[in-house]
């Protein structure tokens, strides 16, 4: 079974595998190949790049093209203030000081904003990895696009202006479907519809003011053939229900919401649901053993049916790669991660291991530590550019690679203070962590230490 | 008039800003002072609001609607307010920092502190560090509340802790921060004195504060 396979099966509630693992690396996949997020955003060839990265280091069961929810507000005319490292935000707001609506002539199409460049994007990804990885085209959510539009008056109008609000509501949910038109034709598997700011208002207000547009948009997308998912950002148990009621084929959760819980709910309406690693406690500022940890808790926790192991929402930029790469690998081989986890933290390992004389080697030593080249992709890429090197430099350096899948390799760890994988030491100093080192600067940087 | 501010308050909560300030009218009228009306008849409704928006029974459009009947009243009240010469518990300068454009969770924080009493001079968004210091010398503030919705921001509310100790001002001030991605570890680690994960218990802290209570 192949990523894609395990995708919609799962988004069609059908016996799989395993969980599916979805990294949502929108922003992030630009620190894969030194691209701020203006510059992946803004560019098909970096987008395209960075989203190769992601498809080689984290092995995605599916993956988003595009995570921006500004590429709709950016065509209806709101202006962007655009950031290094985050997706821009809105910065004006067309409808703020009127009630007028927006003429229909400026609804997206092909040609407009950076939709040709992203529809261009997802055409080559589907070329290059489409037949094994479900493609995700991210669309905004009609609330959230509609606060976009018209700013905070947003919520208050939902108590004064009703009528308003359902105009600008229908007007929103016609662009929606206008986008899922536009990426289910450049080849998208599932259409997302964020719309994080649903956590925001109530249950009933969900339902009185955003039920219709949200089931238009879910059925047209079942219409269409394509399996569609509910974004959600921030604490939203209390709206999982009406949710539901919209008919999605998945419900994505990030960390304010129980996980256990939320499945409890969307188990009752036989949606499957993705979630939710902790985007800042853990993926940024975790380590990448505990989130190797926390992904094997969830999926020794949670019922496997209807299930995707996905980040909370879309990483932030700075996430380590190693961390993604521990949680790619918690999901693809769970039991091995279990062990390593369990043996890492293992109070005494009764395994003495003796490190070489780092200052006084004959030759270079390349120690080549992974959580093991034979299934970590991220592990078999760095492996096999080291190879490389091994094959070029001949006799004149050491190469070894140490797999974590091995106590005694773990107590090497340990004794070296090695806790991210896959990394390079160089006579007994990290040189490369995660991000698998170029040739010509691999090749370099030995040349530099033979002289 | 004991009945007229229960409804006053009730009639807050449902944000009914015509009846609060007809009320407000009534009760000016009825001899009661500003201060009387505006903790019992105003404060004393978003106290509730608070509470049940901490408990996730009521949301944004609700605090937003309660905040708008709430300036209804107190737009009546605040000449009043000045000549009998009350003065609000304390002043809070607040903002989202700089390179982020968020402003929800500011503005319902800012609600929220002058539903208890506090004076809140808000900057807005995109907050440069040393404007927030400059207001809080100038306005004689003791707390700077900032928001920040972005991991990739976070790191300004550090500058802004460090920008009062280049002032020399920090001793002097309670730095506040919150915003989705902040927690309380990331508050301890930047020198920040108080982290909250909702609006209602952020003006809460704020409230003890000014009134000179520990956080």
């Amino acid at each position: 079974m192949n990523g894609k396979e395990r995708i919609l099966k799962t988004l069609r509630h059908e016996p799989v595998d395993r969980p599916a693992w979805v990294p949502f690396a929108g922003v992030h996949a630009g620190s894969l190949i030194g691209k701020n997020a203006t510059e992946m955003l803004s560019d098909g060839q970096n987008l395209f790049d960075g989203l190769m990265q992601v498809h080689k280091l984290y092995q995605p069961d599916g993956m988003p093209v595009v995570f921006d929810l500004q590429v709709e507000a950016e065509i209806l005319g709101c202006e962007l203030h655009w950031a290094e490292f985050a997706p821009p935000s809105v910065k004006t707001h067309p409808l703020a000081d009127t009630q007028d609506m927006l003429c229909d002539c400026r609804q997206p199409s092909a040609e407009k904003g950076r939709l040709p460049m992203i529809l261009d994007v997802m055409k080559k990804i589907k070329t290059a990895v489409g037949d094994e990885t479900a493609l995700y085209g991210l669309i905004c959510g009609p609330f959230t696009l509609a606060s976009h539009l018209r700013g905070n008056e947003l919520f208050m109008d939902l108590i004064l202006e009703e009528e308003y609000v359902q105009e600008l509501m229908t007007y929103t949910t016609q662009t929606a479907l206008k986008m899922v038109d536009l990426y289910a034709d450049a080849g998208m598997d599932v259409i997302a519809v964020v719309d994080p700011l649903v956590s925001q208002i109530s249950p009933d207000h969900f339902t009185t003011a955003c039920h219709t547009a949200f089931k238009t948009i879910f059925d047209y997308i079942r219409a269409k053939g394509l399996a569609s998912s509910f974004f959600v950002c921030g604490n939203a148990t209390r709206q999982l229900d009406v949710m539901c009621e919209t008919a999605p084929d998945s419900i994505s959760i990030d960390e304010n919401v129980d996980m256990a819980s939320a499945k409890a709910i969307t188990d009752r309406y036989n949606i499957a649901i993705g979630g939710n690693i902790p985007l800042t406690t853990l993926m940024l500022h975790g380590t990448q053993q505990e989130n190797m940890k926390y992904v094997v808790n969830m999926l020794d926790t949670l019922s496997h049916d209807n299930l995707i192991i996905a980040p909370g929402c879309d990483m932030p930029y700075h996430v380590p790669a190693m961390n993604a790469i521990g949680a790619t690998q918690a999901v693809r081989e769970t039991d091995t991660t279990r062990e390593m986890v369990k043996n890492y933290e293992a109070p005494k390992l009764d395994i003495e291991v003796e490190l070489p004389d780092y200052d006084n080697l004959k030759k270079p030593l390349v120690e080549v530590f992974t959580l093991d080249s034979a299934t970590c992709a991220a592990c078999t890429y760095m492996m096999e550019a080291m190879n490389v090197a091994g094959e070029h430099f001949g006799a004149k350096i050491d190469l070894v690679e140490y797999k974590f899948t091995e106590k005694v390799n773990i107590a090497r760890c340990i004794k070296m203070g090695v806790t991210n994988l896959p990394c390079v030491y160089v006579n007994g100093q990290l040189k490369w962590s995660s991000i698998i080192p170029s040739r010509e600067e691999l090749f370099g940087y030995i040349d530099s230490l033979l002289g | 008039m004991e009945e007229l501010m229960k409804k006053m308050s009730e009639s807050l909560q449902r944000g009914k800003a015509k009846d609060v300030k007809a009320m407000v009218q009534e009760a000016i009228d009825g001899g009661y002072s500003a201060q009387k009306i505006l903790n019992e008849g105003l404060l004393s409704g978003m106290e509730v609001i608070g509470i049940k928006f901490k408990a996730n029974e009521i949301y944004v459009p609700d605090v937003l609607i309660a905040a708008r009947a709430m300036k209804a009243g107190t737009d009546l009240l605040r000449p009043l307010l000045v000549s009998e010469g009350v003065e609000a518990i304390g002043t809070v300068v607040i903002g989202t920092v700089k390179g982020d454009l968020h402003d929800i969770g500011k503005n319902l924080v800012t609600m929220m502190m002058e539903g208890k009493g506090l004076e809140v001079i808000d900057l807005g968004t995109d907050v440069p560090a040393e404007k927030f210091i400059e207001t809080a010398i100038e306005k004689k503030a003791r707390i700077i509340a900032c928001s920040a919705l972005l991991t990739t921001t976070m790191g300004e509310m550090k500058s802004v802790v460090e920008a009062a100790v280049a002032a020399g001002i920090r001793d002097q001030i309670t730095i506040m921060v919150g915003g989705a991605p902040v927690t309380d570890h990331f508050a301890k680690s930047i020198g920040a004195d108080i982290y909250q994960p909702d609006a209602a218990s952020a003006a809460e802290a704020a409230a003890h504060v000014a009134l000179g209570k520990s956080a």
